[in-house]
């Protein structure tokens, strides 16, 4: 590859990335009053649910837990007007599709929710071919 | 644009004296009339990007920080006593309003025809027209957004917005801070080079000591760009409240 074409690559990986990475910043609201920065959740699996609509995009994942029961957790995503720009759309995430998410796990007793992952597709690629895995943290 | 005709302030004793004067002639006098191109109309219209690119987002202390953060009354501080993030209405979908609206992370596109300026906010959806003409609100003018009214002076629109109804998160819902239909928004916007600003002034006596400012600016929008609707979803809107520990039971 030519300097000219590795410069080329390079430059578009990181506007993609840095692209996918503000895209929670356009926000409807703060994630502190319902996710806890402190309280750190890994989660894996298949999509049920992909609701992209404003003001904020959530993802429903089936989620063996450790005693084999399956849970249904919730993924808070940025906002569907800003995310198209960066390429999502509804399909992006297709139910069946196994994923990885780590991130804040919700304040409320007893729930499953997160918001603010990385978030990756099962073998650890992104989940848009040349974005970054990881979002940025929600303005307060 | 069209040319806009004529009514500046400085007109106002002058146009009153005509109208007293035509009517004691009995002369039919057209009840509206738009404003002066001699005025020095700025040009404001096009769309501009107001993400966090080119402006901090807002936030718990943006707009509203150490130097003007305003001093609240009983009233408000009672109301903030009260208040917890999921009674803002904005989880049922019910759009923001002035002076939050300005400060969102969005686009915004403005369009100025002789007779008002229309403010379109690709966050909620949302459509401000601010009359020109001299038409003053109703009674029953009372709405989320409320009634502008505006004129161009100096280079600069001016503009007052009253009518608003009463909003639980309607001065800024990151801390809990309301508004009442007492609520008076004045904007002024000007362009500096590429840049449309605004300096923005709330005064609302049934909850604010005095009045409190902040000024922004955004930046023209990519070429091309296009407003994209909000459409905000009632279920997504709600999904994360239960995730919300409340302290009422």
């Amino acid at each position: 590859m030519s300097i000219r074409r590795w410069i080329a690559a390079v430059a578009a990986t990181f506007s993609v990335g840095f692209a996918l990475m503000v895209a929670p910043a356009i926000a409807h609201h703060s994630s502190a009053p319902f996710y806890d920065p402190e309280k750190r959740v890994e989660i894996e699996g298949a999509v049920t649910r992909f609701v992209f609509r404003n003001p904020h995009a959530f993802l429903y994942l089936d989620v063996i837990d450790e005693t084999g029961v399956k849970i249904e957790w919730q993924i808070e995503l940025g906002a569907p007007v800003g995310l198209r720009r960066l390429g999502w759309t509804p399909d992006t995430l297709p139910i069946g599709m196994v994923v990885k998410a780590a991130g804040r796990q919700s304040r409320a007793e007893g729930s499953h929710g997160v918001c603010c992952v990385r978030m990756t597709r099962a073998d650890g690629s992104p989940i848009l071919e040349g974005g970054r895995v990881e979002e940025r943290q929600s303005p307060r | 644009m069209q040319p806009v005709s004529k009514l500046t302030r400085s007109n106002k004793g002058r146009t009153a004296c005509a109208v007293v004067l035509a009517l004691a002639m009995g002369v039919t006098i057209p009840p509206l009339s738009a404003q002066s191109v001699d005025s020095h109309i700025p040009d404001l219209a096009g769309i501009w990007d107001g993400r966090p690119s080119v402006r901090p987002v807002n936030g718990e202390s943006v707009p509203w920080g150490e130097d003007n953060f305003p001093v609240l009354n009983e009233r408000a501080v009672a109301y903030q006593q009260v208040w917890e993030e999921i009674m803002a209405p904005k989880y049922d979908c019910q759009p923001a309003s002035s002076p939050a609206i300005q400060y969102d992370p969005y686009h915004m596109s403005v369009t100025q025809w002789p007779d008002r300026v229309m403010f379109r906010y690709e966050k909620d959806d949302q459509l401000r027209t601010v009359w020109l003409d001299g038409r003053e609100p109703s009674s029953t003018d009372f709405s989320i957004q409320g009634f502008s009214v505006g004129y161009y002076e100096d280079g600069a629109l001016l503009v007052t917005t009253t009518h608003f109804v009463f909003d639980i998160a309607g001065f800024d819902d990151y801390n809990g801070i309301p508004s009442s239909p007492q609520k008076v928004v004045t904007e002024r916007y000007w362009r500096d080079g590429a840049e449309l600003r605004v300096t923005l002034t709330v005064e609302d006596p049934m909850f604010l000591r005095g009045p409190v400012s902040y000024t922004t600016r955004w930046l023209p929008a990519a070429e091309g760009y296009r407003l994209a609707p909000y459409d905000c979803d009632p279920e997504s809107s709600r999904a994360s409240v239960r995730f919300f520990p409340s302290k009422y039971k």
